[in-house]
């Protein structure tokens, strides 16, 4: 019930305006909402906790909100398409880069998560409603809180 | 042979001390204690009765918790510390709380790693007097002519000749320290036990005021203590005074690296709401009055050795009301009051 509860509150907090816009050079600019992205494939990355107790992120994997996007992936990632880098802001103005060759599994095949649980049940605080976990990571600076857009950027068209 | 080796094998795992239960609230990593003096329950408990025995000082009349009072978070309310014979230190008594979680202690020694290191500058210490012990025998005199210390040295330090020694009563003093842990304030009930309503509404938002860019309080106030994190993170030049009187002059008294001077160590914000007056000197006397001094940039901002940290910035009135609650939702009634940390005499 409880649980209950607590899911409803997740996508009533995101249905009261607060989305995941994914702008710039995209051939589909997206503005996904709680329900979108809980229709999309889920991944769960687990990662240590200061206290030592292993913490489990739930969410939907960067590159695949990307490839939604129509952002270039696999074979089409080459030439210019490789200087695209994804630009990460947060709700208070953070910001962190991402390169579209360190998320290709072709490249770097780095397992980015746009986290919307912790341990099952919604995030929240400053750390919510979306957050990115960086599991390979070693600094947690990229793990970017209160995520709100995805901006593409290509410099060479 | 062998039979008698597994003898003494079993009698040495039946007489072992049991493995000191840390009860670490959720999100709090294990603390480091040094190897050569093991968290026990008795240590703990002898180093609590020496922590607040008066006897241990050079008139009777002060105790480690002169400074450091458990309803104040083991500060004392006061901008500097005065010593047993009135004797005023330059700077403030930090809080006890979480020190167990501390690389580096005091407010401007790099070098200060370990608690029991530490205890003795307050009871030997003549620069200023603090509790003014000599170097005499007479605390060793004292404590085997107790009783109770008499049974409690005996059973803390088992099979040592003569345990009644200055680096046993630091030892002591400094478990007892590591043990006072705080991590249920309202904020911990919040975030780490999921009780929604532990904390307002005004907390909630304070709480993305202190991590937001803007205001980035958790950048020199971070992880779960709320602290500056490692030696080389600890210590930061606020702009407070340009230059930084004699003898605060931050750790550049160890160090003698000019980029270092007016560098202080960041204190947890862990029951800050009860540790005024702030900053090293007590020179800042609220939480509010705290704010104005960052959202300036410091009130001496010209200072070359200020952190490029304290740029100030700015903030509504709801805003700035919203991060005092948040602030304040970071005190642990609990630790004020348990029981376990309080005087026994």
């Amino acid at each position: 019930m409880l649980r209950s509860f607590a899911i409803l509150l997740f996508f009533v907090t995101l249905a009261a305006g607060q989305t995941l816009t994914i702008s710039g050079d995209v051939a589909t600019p997206l503005t996904l909402k709680a329900e979108d992205l809980a229709s999309m494939p889920r991944q769960t990355v687990t990662i240590p906790d200061a206290d030592g107790t292993k913490v489990e992120y739930e969410g939907v994997e960067l590159r695949e909100i990307l490839k939604r996007a129509g952002a270039e992936t696999g074979q089409k990632l080459r030439g210019k398409a490789l200087s695209t880098y994804v630009l990460a802001k947060a709700k208070d103005g953070y910001e962190v880069v991402f390169t579209l060759g360190e998320i290709d599994q072709s490249f770097g095949n780095a397992s980015i998560l746009v986290a919307d649980k912790r341990d099952g049940k919604p995030l929240f605080g400053y750390q919510g409603p979306l957050r990115l976990v960086c599991p390979n990571d070693k600094a947690g600076a990229r793990s970017v809180r209160m995520l709100e857009t995805l901006e593409v950027v290509r410099l060479q068209k | 042979m062998r039979f008698w080796l597994l003898i003494l094998c079993c009698f040495s795992l039946c007489a072992a001390e049991p493995e000191y239960n840390w009860n670490l609230p959720k999100g709090f990593p294990k603390p480091k204690v040094p190897p050569d003096n093991p968290m026990t329950a008795a240590k703990v408990e002898l180093g609590r009765y020496l922590f607040y025995d008066t006897r241990l000082s050079i008139n009777g009349q002060s105790s480690c918790a002169t400074c450091h009072k458990q309803e104040l978070a083991f500060t004392d309310g006061k901008p500097v510390g005065v010593g047993t014979t009135g004797e005023k230190h330059s700077r403030g008594a930090m809080s006890l709380v979480n020190v167990a979680y501390s690389e580096v202690l005091t407010w401007s020694n790099p070098g200060l790693k370990t608690l029991e290191e530490q205890a003795l500058t307050p009871m030997f210490g003549e620069h200023p007097v603090e509790l003014g012990l000599k170097r005499d025998g007479g605390v060793e005199k004292m404590l085997k002519s107790d009783a109770p210390y008499q049974a409690m040295f005996a059973n803390t330090f088992p099979g040592e000749a003569d345990p009644f020694t200055i680096t046993n009563v630091t030892r002591a003093i400094a478990s007892f320290e590591r043990s006072i842990i705080s991590g249920h304030s309202p904020y911990d009930r919040y975030h780490y036990y999921r009780e929604d309503d532990a904390v307002s509404e005004s907390a909630k938002r304070g709480e993305i005021v202190y991590f937001s860019t803007n205001v980035h309080c958790f950048r020199c106030h971070g992880g779960f203590n709320f602290s500056g994190g490692g030696e080389d993170g600890a210590f930061h030049n606020t702009g407070l005074y340009n230059p930084y009187p004699e003898p605060n002059v931050g750790i550049f008294e160890y160090t003698k690296r000019p980029e270092d001077r007016g560098k202080f160590k960041a204190p947890t914000l862990r029951n800050i709401a009860v540790t005024a007056p702030y900053m090293h000197d007590g020179s800042i006397e609220t939480l509010d009055k705290v704010l104005d001094h960052y959202a300036a940039g410091g009130r001496a901002k010209d200072n070359p050795q200020k952190d490029p940290l304290i740029g100030g910035f700015e903030l509504t009135a709801d805003e700035r009301h919203d991060l005092i609650e948040f602030l304040r939702s970071l005190t642990d009634e609990a630790v004020l009051h348990d029981p376990r940390f309080s005087n026994p005499w």
